[in-house]
């Protein structure tokens, strides 16, 4: 398990130093810099002003030397300056993080409870009547992006409540219940699709499991429903589920752009774009390696948890 | 007399006496937070560094200027400006010099006192005098003070600009919300992330990205003002958010160069009690012909493009309604030189859209075009709204004379420094005036060789008319000719003129003293904005 674990580890710093030469390279490689930027919005190019600007942010140096000073900050466990803010990228990125995360976990758990039960139900009453409801209201979902689903609650809570949640991100510490109401709906218009799309795999994988040789054998002893679901079936399908709500989880650290941005929400994802935009390398650079961090986390968690869920699996060295 | 009757008799008493005038008579009430909107996060807070409104309107009530068009005024002029950190001033040396006697009793937000030096050192800094350290990142409008020789701040309380020649227009631009007063004791690159001014409000919070709040500056020079207790602004990017946000009154206006009409419409039309005002932007919309590229050095070809686009049609299907025709100066009622619109429309481009259109094909094919050999060009715009719808119409009419025109969507962060280098046939751009002076206009646009002079367009013969009108102190003498100027302009094609956008603020009638100007960039001071509620 240790070598396993190391094994592992080592991969995904290799993966993470391999994202950080494409995200720097592919970066750079976006026309116009955060001084073209500066320059565009007033409306002319000052030559000698925009050379002293590039020198003053490092831009007049070769990209390996960049690269090579990125490095060696985040070695020295700083972020560098944010070039559109003026302050220390992590002060900018710092706040974002919590905002996105809780959303993500809010998201994911409404998925999740949804999703697996729905899933359970649907597969132990296939081709009923309550089935095909289940499946149209997960087909529905996995149609609904997002973000139009985020726009249409807003909608809805404008034109009959006349009210929507705060637009200036409210703490829980300082009124809970604003904070409360200020994730709710995002999280349920991310979560049903997610949830929607645990409700599918679940089903299949349910529907496999239970025609299993061992599921029948407990039908035939005559044990209870809920046993022969939940404590024989459920535990067995949940590996390809755990897989989704991983890569689910990954997925919405850094692809929640349009619903943070539709709730006003600070998060990360709503302040990458704008920060690409804005050619702010610093924060774009870390941001991006922050999501990438994570997706490398999500998967290394997933690959643990099998496991556990499933005691067949041994984690051996080849 | 019973109780009833006697009621009644009250009521119509009541009914009969004059009701007090809605709005401006009404007795200012002090408190409370204005919820205020923005688009996005301004680039910094140093509005001297920045050229966008998202940066003047949030950080004008953080500070004063010398002097500043009324906010309670809805056209901008010489006759509208009033008294900020200059208590009076007076031009003297055949208007050479123009002195000015500051108040005594002003504060920085940090404590210390405002003195002649702060001013000095922040035009000293945006002309760039030699042995002045102190740098701006970008000085996007260093030009407007090229005629300023010196600045003498012998005296504390005192300071007159010297001038090379007579410019009755400093005023206007020294009255602009891009012209305030900066402490000198604060270094540059600091004002670019916090606030130190001498305004109504000073600078509580800023969530980078999300939220500006500035609370009431108790020690501000002017008494009883500010009403607010504080302006909160909110960055809300998504524009239905935005719309719904005020409609449910989380925000109580909305960022005010919001120019879709339509959204301003529908809003008023769900929450009928919102107030929506109409006003202009002094931003223009035309076309720039390369002048540099051979093709147009045949003054046909581009004479043909001028009269193919249909400006009706450019205000209705551009702009969606949300705009008025006119010339290189905003037009009457909205702003003061404009070209009379009976004048306007003699012009090429601006009559019958069908006999123009024919006169177009004509000179088309007298420079050696037509159907078997169609004239092809690129219309370069940026991939923003509303310059790609209006890009998108011009295509259309230019079509329908026989041009084969493509559209090249241009980058954001590349659209500027392209235009400066020419790298473009024709485009289609929008400009921002600060405020409606002809010298901010002229000198910026069109005199040989300045720096947004895109389409690379000169005469002298211009130059000199432009130095001319600069120099006139007398209003009615200056504005014929600058009107004669604006007429010119548009038949050397030096841009391609369309029209002028329009904005459409909605905001709730709890909200008082929000008076929109005919330029965006000067009423945000918001010292008299008051709430009703």
């Amino acid at each position: 398990m240790r070598v396993y674990l190391l094994q592992r580890l080592i991969t995904a710093f290799l993966t993470l130093f391999g994202m950080s030469v494409v995200i720097f390279v592919l970066l750079r490689l976006v026309p116009g810099n955060i001084v073209d930027i500066l320059f565009s919005s007033a409306g002319f190019v000052n030559p000698a002003a925009k050379q002293e600007i590039e020198r003053e942010l490092g831009l007049d140096q070769p990209i390996p030397v960049q690269y090579g000073r990125w490095l060696r900050d985040i070695a020295r466990g700083e972020l560098g300056k944010s070039y559109r803010y003026d302050i220390p990228a992590w002060q900018v990125i710092k706040p974002r993080i919590p905002v996105t995360v809780e959303l993500a976990v809010l998201a994911l758990l409404i998925a999740v409870l949804l999703g697996v039960p729905i899933g359970v139900l649907s597969a132990i009453r296939q081709d009923t009547v309550t089935d095909y409801l289940l499946r149209t209201l997960s087909l529905a979902g996995l149609s609904m992006p997002s973000f139009w689903l985020g726009m249409v609650i807003i909608l809805f809570l404008v034109s009959y409540f006349g009210w929507i949640p705060s637009m200036i991100y409210v703490s829980p510490f300082e009124d809970f219940k604003a904070h409360f109401l200020q994730f709710l709906f995002p999280s349920l218009a991310v979560g049903y699709r997610s949830s929607a799309l645990i409700m599918r795999i679940t089903r299949s994988s349910m529907l496999d499991v239970l025609r299993e040789d061992y599921i029948r054998t407990a039908w035939a002893k005559g044990q209870r429903e809920w046993i022969v679901v939940f404590g024989h079936a459920l535990r067995n399908a949940t590996l390809p589920v755990v897989t989704v709500i991983g890569i689910e989880f990954a997925f919405m650290i850094g692809g929640l752009v349009v619903t943070e941005t539709v709730f006003n929400l600070p998060g990360v994802a709503r302040y990458l774009v704008d920060a690409i935009l804005w050619r702010d390398y610093p924060v774009v650079q870390n941001l991006v390696m922050f999501i990438a961090i994570v997706v490398v986390i999500a998967n290394l968690t997933v690959d643990l948890l099998y496991g556990w869920l499933d005691p067949r699996i041994r984690y051996q060295v080849r | 007399m019973n109780s009833r009757r006697l009621r009644l008799l009250v009521c119509a008493f009541l009914a009969l006496l004059p009701v007090p005038a809605a709005n401006s008579a009404e007795a200012p009430k002090a408190g409370g937070i204005l919820n205020a909107t923005l688009i996005e996060a301004p680039p910094s807070f140093s509005i001297h560094d920045e050229t966008t409104i998202s940066a003047v309107w949030p950080m004008m009530p953080c500070y004063s200027n010398l002097m500043l068009f009324d906010p309670l005024k809805k056209q901008e002029s010489l006759d509208t400006i009033i008294p900020e950190l200059a208590e009076k001033w007076s031009w003297q040396d055949g208007g050479k010099s123009l002195a000015f006697s500051l108040r005594k009793d002003v504060k920085w937000h940090d404590g210390q006192p405002f003195t002649s030096k702060d001013v000095k050192y922040t035009f000293d800094t945006i002309r760039e005098v030699e042995g002045v350290t102190a740098k701006l990142r970008v000085n996007p409008r260093k030009l407007w003070y090229e005629n300023v020789e010196a600045i003498d701040a012998t005296e504390p309380q005192s300071v007159i600009f010297r001038l090379k020649r007579p410019q009755p227009s400093l005023l206007l631009m020294l009255a602009s919300g891009y012209s305030p007063i900066y402490p000198a004791h604060v270094p540059l690159s600091e004002l670019r992330t916090k606030c130190v001014g001498t305004g109504p409000f000073k600078l509580k919070e800023y969530r980078q990205g999300e939220l500006i709040e500035l609370v009431k500056n108790s020690d501000y020079f002017v008494k009883g003002r500010p009403y607010l207790d504080g302006i909160r602004y909110t960055i809300i990017k998504e524009r239905g958010t935005r719309y719904s946000a005020l409609q449910t009154g989380r925000q109580d206006i909305p960022f005010i160069w919001e120019v879709a009409k339509t959204a301003a419409e529908t809003t008023k039309q769900a929450v009928p009690q919102l107030v929506m005002i109409e006003a202009s932007t002094n931003v223009n919309d035309h076309i720039i012909v390369n002048f540099r590229r051979p093709l147009f050095k045949d003054p046909k070809i581009w004479q043909a493009i001028n009269l193919a686009v249909d400006r009706k049609g450019y205000v209705q299907a551009g702009r969606q309604g949300a705009a008025v025709i006119g010339g290189v100066m905003l037009p009457k009622p909205y702003g003061v030189w404009g070209l009379p619109e009976a004048e306007q429309m003699k012009l090429p481009g601006f009559g019958d859209p069908a006999k123009q259109k024919a006169e177009s094909k004509k000179l088309l094919a007298e420079a050696g075009f037509g159907l078997s050999k169609p004239l092809k060009i690129t219309v370069s715009t940026r991939a923003i709204a509303p310059y790609t719808d209006i890009a998108s119409y011009i295509i259309d009419q230019l079509k329908q004379v026989g041009i084969e025109a493509g559209l090249d969507l241009v980058e954001t962060g590349v659209w500027h420094p392209k235009m400066t280098r020419g790298e473009f046939d024709v485009a289609l751009n929008l400009t921002g005036i600060g405020p409606d002076d002809p010298d901010a206009n002229f000198y910026e646009n069109f005199k040989c060789g300045s720096a947004r002079n895109y389409p690379g367009y000169c005469s002298e013969e211009v130059d000199s008319l432009i130095e001319k009108q600069s120099q006139t102190a007398d209003q009615k003498k200056r504005l014929q000719l600058v009107q004669e100027l604006d007429k010119r302009l548009q038949l050397d094609g030096a841009r391609l003129m369309l029209g002028w956008s329009k904005e459409y603020v909605v905001m709730w009638p709890y909200v008082k003293n929000v008076v929109p100007h005919q330029s965006i960039y000067n009423y945000g001071r918001m010292q008299e904005v008051w709430l009703d509620k």
